[in-house]
């Protein structure tokens, strides 16, 4: 039986491929263009007790909403025969297992061979809309949960194979674009079944034994992988706190801490000091905040191992419950990822300076979520532009920051070319171009924030903007310099101008400019230590002006 | 003696380069045998390769009726980064288009990554005064009074190439042409493109990299072709020669210099190509191609006869790259780091791994004895006898067993198994790797495999291609004849083609039949003036119309055929029909909502005379004629058992035999495990039936 091994081995990088194949099937099914372009989903596997065995993801966000779904399907329905072969779950509660906001639903897939559960597949999906009080349910306005959305904890959406009727047609008359919901819900259950079938292919091939083997194989596998990195890390407890500024209703700034401990192949994150849940929709629940550690963990553990439950086997999250980052009933959480991402790197910040090689300085630390709508010039139809925004990351030990990339939370995500954006939308990009603006100089200065100018063509326009880092600056490492902010400027014509964070609905007319104006990164390092041909060379490419080379570098030209 | 009129191709790959010929019979116009043969490619003066191969064959250009020819000469001065110094000449406010990119990172959990740098340095990257709109109006001429202080910079600095992008030049491309203009008049020795002639379709980073690769490569492209025109012509070859491109079509040298990232992906296209014709002559319309050389394996999908194309092509993109987009027109390929010279690794966890990193060509293989100390997938298949090591790299290398046993020693050691059991898991994984590879262009765009045949050729082909037929549920397995010199061989069967993608958003709708039919036309025009000299007369040509359509509102495209009927217009409700059709297959469901064109797509051929395929010659030999000896050949699955060895030259058509076997040529080997029946087509190519096939639902 030597030969098994690789046999498992097979198994078990077919179990990762379902990730993938769950994801290909996402996008297939989807008719929603944030699922299919900006790739807000995650799809996977896990096995009957919910330990995930691959995910498959379009961003960092969602890395601890799948298993923790499953878990909490299990806690509502704990008797033996509450689960069965048909039923499919249902759920978007914040506050539970999967939970990030309303409008990213998970639909929860059990898998039965011979009636007996050996596995679960899971799909988590942002939906273009679940109702509440703003069109796409999301707002920086609310202060309740009851005003962001429909509100589904862990329902079955199928009971042993009879679709759950009336709850279909609650949502239907619940949400302003009810046929694109309804797509989403069934290309959420297709991906589901894609993923049931390969599994029950893999056993149906090398048997059921076999296939949970290399279920606890693969687990044991990531533990594996993640501890002999875990071991080279340097040892002992590191903190950082960090601000995050408002929370769209005035309030704040308010405090995020943590305080890491990496000991003997374990990692505590523990984030006792944060402050207080908030008013305003940019809180995080538990589940949120496990994802943020999770990505910071696997950012300095192993990058490029396919996620599954071993990873994590050595990482405990510590938060009491009721802060900005673990927000309970019935906090709103529209914007929740503005938290999530400063959860993110509060945790890089503590570790960067013991890991330069793993993680550079702070970066623009937002999504900087844009959304501009306004009758079209041509057709006087509506139209809805939403997009994440580029910015500047910080430098590292040896190398400058990137320039233009989108935040921590997102990954393979697409900003929309001029050209596709000047046919569709009612504005015209007057520059998409790195800025100037001080900030990040080091010895490995910060990545480039970007100015990226609409100019509207349309007879008037609405901008709903969400920043944070727009009074603090990424934070820079070794003497380096802090970076610039993030904002958004609504300018006239006669050259008047406002300065925007957190809005809703500002108004443009025609021939003004939206100006979205993202930060640059943290330099590392002392400025005085940049090698002089390095500035030379900035300053040749623009990077940086002959005024700043000589204020900041001291070299001139 | 006068020599016979031949038609020839030469492939210069990576380490070989190829030549296949055959004799025309002046009398009767039939063709005769196809012949090849191999020498080393010769970098960087590739064309010396091109002549020594054709004078180890014995093949005199002055004897040649038609010459094509495909290179590696762009997509290594890519990847070498061996290319000119190149400018970028933009729209103002949007230089950082070619740094910013699109933003994405592929490697998610990564927070020290750092995007592919751009081909141009921001300082090369200089903005003109000008703007188009998305409806295709200038709105702002272009400012040249900027342009000569643009200029003198770029000399200064030594740049030798000029990418001109403007945005909406897909729509707009007057400004560009007057900048195209000015710096020829003002700057003649320089290389510039402008994007519009590079590409027609928005996307306004895609574009602009595409033409700053295609500038890029010029200098060097158009050098080595003249030079190769220039040896040619100097013994004797009268004719053009032909210039094999991504779209698995030829084209005149001229034109080929004028786009020469067109030629980025030649060798594959063209054996992808030659998959395709092979399937028309036996009746197999739909396959699935795998192209497995010594570092990567390559598949594609042919159905109904046609070959994808796409402009969604990208180089040096993995799981944690980007990579760098290419906007032309290249047959739609999955490449994966899975050859046989990919490496066999264990992890920190313990886990066997093959490949992407691969021992290439140098020092290739532990059994090559060059100082390879890493086991490869080659060296575990001549470990379970599949590869014979008495005709071992054609018989010209003696396999180092010793470096063989060492380099296996080291995982058996790491993994406690055995020398044979790694060997085994080593091909397995391989085969893994592979399988999902042919996923990806199968299953996962909503084809079942068992509507396909797998048709595998490059040295690795046949070597795996019943295992992973088996795992796919393919009913069968071609092996081509010719197959180790397929991208070759393909070239003498292909046409002189040129690919135009206009994008014009336009409604499929009756009152847009007149605009859809204009779309057309003025495509079908251009196609008569470039093949100006290369065809006698328009009427030669033979065009595919398609279109790129979308559900209005969706951003996700499929390729439709769009024929015109009589009148010279399409039928509407034929073409919406076919669109809902393709739609679900791909994307599993349809809409009942307007269908939009995106990108009109004309693909324009001029056949190029060529005799029928040459059947193989019956001499009336038995199989038994054909049998070398037994040997011990271990199956995996199928167990360690004798197999029965053929010679694969003495091999021909009508012939059957049963595995286990072994069907050995110089450079191909065709393991067919236990119970499995090769049949030899009248073409001589192998056809192994894998099982009775299923209804594909």
């Amino acid at each position: 039986m030597k030969q098994d091994v690789f046999t498992l081995e097979i198994i078990k990088d077919s179990l990762v491929a379902v990730g993938e194949e769950m994801f290909n099937a996402m996008i297939r099914t989807s008719m929603s263009p944030i699922i299919y372009e900006t790739t807000d989903f995650a799809v996977g596997a896990t096995d009957a007790a919910g330990n995930l065995l691959a995910q498959g993801n379009g961003v960092t966000a969602f890395l601890a909403t799948l298993d923790t779904a499953v878990q909490s399907t299990l806690e509502h329905y704990p008797g033996e025969d509450d689960v069965r072969p048909g039923d499919i779950f249902i759920t978007n509660s914040p506050y539970e297992g999967g939970g990030t906001h309303l409008s990213d639903v998970v639909i929860v897939y059990p898998v039965f061979h011979d009636d007996r559960l050996i596995a679960w597949t899971v799909n988590k999906a942002h939906w273009t809309e679940v109702g509440g009080s703003h069109a796409g349910s999301v707002s920086t306005e609310a202060t309740e949960i009851y005003q962001e959305g429909l509100h589904f904890r862990f329902l079955k959406l199928y009971d042993e194979g009879r679709l759950n009727q009336s709850l279909v047609s609650m949502i239907r008359d619940n949400v302003r674009l009810p046929d694109s919901t309804i797509g989403d819900m069934y290309a959420g259950v297709a991906a589901c079944k894609v993923g049931a079938k390969r599994i029950l292919d893999l056993v149906s091939k090398y048997g059921e034994s076999a296939v949970l083997s290399a279920m606890t194989g693969l687990l044991d596998y990531g533990e594996r992988m993640t501890l002999a990195e875990l071991k080279k890390l340097p040892q002992g407890v590191f903190e950082a706190e960090d601000i995050v500024e408002e929370d769209g209703h005035g309030n704040g700034p308010f405090r995020i801490k943590v305080k890491v401990t990496i000991d003997g192949g374990r990692m505590v994150a523990d984030f006792t000091g944060t402050d207080p849940q908030v008013n305003g929709p940019i809180n995080c629940s538990y589940t949120g905040l496990v994802t943020g550690a999770r990505c910071a963990f696997k950012a300095v553990t192993n990058t490029e191992i396919p996620a599954n439950g071993g990873c994590f086997r050595a990482l405990e999250v510590v938060c009491p419950p009721g802060t900005l980052i673990s927000a309970e009933s019935p906090a709103p959480v529209s914007i929740y990822y503005e938290a999530l991402i400063a959860a993110i790197e509060v945790m890089w910040k503590a570790l960067a300076p013991h890991m330069p090689e793993k993680l550079p300085a702070g970066h623009q630390r937002t999504v900087g979520a844009t959304f501009i709508s306004g009758p079209h010039p041509d057709t006087g139809e509506l139209f809805v532009m939403g997009e994440p925004l580029l910015g500047g990351w910080g430098a590292s030990a040896g190398l400058d920051g990137d320039n233009g990339q989108f935040c921590c939370a997102n990954g393979e995500t697409f900003n929309i070319p001029v050209e596709l954006a000047e046919s569709r939308y009612g504005f015209e990009i007057d520059q998409y171009a790195f800025h100037n603006e001080d900030g990040g100089e080091g010895e490995f200065r910060g990545g480039k924030g970007v100015v990226l100018d609409y100019r509207i063509t349309a007879e008037e326009a609405f901008l709903t903007y969400s920043a944070t880092r727009t009074t603090t600056r990424p934070w820079a490492m070794d003497g380096g310099e802090e970076g610039s902010t993030n904002a958004a400027w609504h300018i006239r014509k006669d050259g008047t101008r406002e300065r925007y964070t957190m809005a809703t609905a500002v108004r443009a007319r025609k021939g003004e400019t939206f100006r979205m104006i993202s930060a640059t990164g943290g330099g590392y390092g002392e400025p005085a230590a940049r090698p002089r041909e390095y500035v030379l060379s900035d300053l040749k490419n623009g990077y940086i002006t002959p005024e700043q080379a000589e204020r900041h570098y001291g070299v001139t030209g | 003696m006068q020599s016979r009129r031949k038609r020839a191709a030469t492939d210069v790959g990576g380490t070989f380069t190829d030549l296949v010929y055959y004799e025309v019979d002046p009398e009767t116009g039939r063709p005769g045998a196809i012949r090849a043969a191999k020498s080393d490619t010769t970098p960087p003066e590739f064309e010396r390769g091109v002549m020594n191969v054709m004078e180890k064959a014995n093949v005199d250009p002055a004897s040649l009726d038609f010459f094509a020819h495909g290179s590696t000469v762009v997509i290594n001065a890519l990847t070498e980064r061996k290319g000119a110094r190149t400018a970028l000449i933009t729209t103002r406010g949007f230089r950082d288009v070619l740094e910013i990119a699109r933003g994405n990172r592929p490697d998610l959990f990564n927070f020290n990554f750092r995007k592919p740098a751009p081909f141009v340095e921001r300082h090369l990257r200089a903005e003109l005064t000008e703007r188009a709109n998305h409806k295709g109006e200038t709105v702002r001429d272009v400012e040249l009074s900027e342009l000569p202080e643009i200029l003198d910079y770029f000399r200064k600095e030594g740049v030798e190439a000029i990418a001109i992008a403007f945005l909406h030049a897909y729509l707009a491309p007057e400004n560009e042409r007057k900048t195209l203009a000015a710096i020829r008049d003002q700057w003649p020795e320089v290389s510039v493109l402008a994007s519009h002639e590079i590409s027609r379709e928005w996307r306004e980073y895609e574009r602009t990299n595409t033409t700053v690769l295609s500038a890029y490569v010029h200098p060097a492209a158009k050098k080595y072709i003249e030079r190769l025109e220039g040896r040619l012509r100097q013994h004797g070859f009268e004719r053009d020669p032909y210039m094999m491109q991504s779209n698995g079509g030829i084209t005149g040298a001229e034109a080929a210099k004028a786009n020469p990232v067109a030629m980025v992906e030649s060798g594959p296209a063209s054996g992808i190509y030659a998959a395709a014709y092979m399937g028309r002559a036996i009746g197999k319309e739909n396959l699935i191609v795998l192209d497995i050389g010594g570092t990567t394996a390559k598949c594609a999908l042919v159905e109904n006869g046609k070959v994808k194309i796409s402009t969604d092509y990208y180089i040096e993109r993995t799981p944690q790259n980007p990579g760098y987009p290419i906007q032309t027109p290249v047959v739609d390929i999955v490449e994966i780091g899975n050859g046989g010279g990919s490496i066999a690794w264990v992890d920190e966890g313990g886990k066997l791994h093959v490949g992407p990193q691969s021992a290439g060509a140098s020092p290739g293989p532990a059994a090559y004895g060059r100082g390879g100390s890493k086991a490869t997938t080659t060296d575990a298949n001549l470990l379970l006898g599949r590869i014979d090591p008495k005709s071992f790299v054609g018989g010209e290398v003696e396999p180092d067993w010793r470096a063989v046993k060492d380099a296996f020693g080291a995982l058996s050691e790491r993994l406690k198994l055995s020398v044979e059991d790694v060997a085994r898991g080593v091909v397995r994984i391989a085969n893994a790797n592979m399988v999902n590879a042919l996923r990806l262009v199968s299953t996962n765009k909503g084809h079942d495999p068992r509507d396909f045949s797998l048709i595998a050729f490059g040295g690795g082909g046949a070597m795996h291609a019943v295992s992973l037929a088996e795992e796919l549920n393919v009913p069968e397995v071609i092996v081509p004849v010719n197959s180790a010199v397929f991208s070759a061989w393909g070239m003498l069967l292909t046409d002189l083609r040129r690919d135009y993608v206009r994008t014009r958003p336009t409604p499929l709708h009756a009152d847009f039949r007149n605009d859809i039919a204009r779309a057309f036309s003025k495509m079908r025009d251009r196609a008569c003036v470039d093949f100006t000299g290369e065809v006698g007369d328009c009427s030669d040509l033979k065009f595919n119309y398609l279109a790129d359509m979308r559900y209005q509102g969706q951003e996700h495209t499929v390729k439709v055929d769009l024929p015109p009927n009589g009148d010279g217009g399409p039928d509407m409700a034929a073409a919406a029909e076919r669109f809902h059709e393709l739609h679900e297959q791909r994307f599993t469901y349809r809409l009942d909502a307007p269908i939009q064109i995106v990108n009109f797509h004309l693909a324009a051929f001029a056949p190029v005379d060529k005799p029928d395929l040459a059947e193989k010659a019956v001499t009336g030999r038995k199989i038994e004629d054909a049998h070398i000896t037994r040997r011990e050949v271990d199956f995996d699955s199928g167990g360690v058992v004798e197999a029965d060895i053929y010679n694969g030259l003495k091999m021909e058509p009508g012939m059957t035999l049963t595995g286990p076997a072994v069907v050995q040529e110089p450079a191909v080997t065709l393991v067919i495990p236990p119970g499995k029946r090769l049949s030899v087509d009248k073409f001589g190519n192998y056809r192994i039936q894998i099982s009775a096939k299923e209804s594909g639902q």
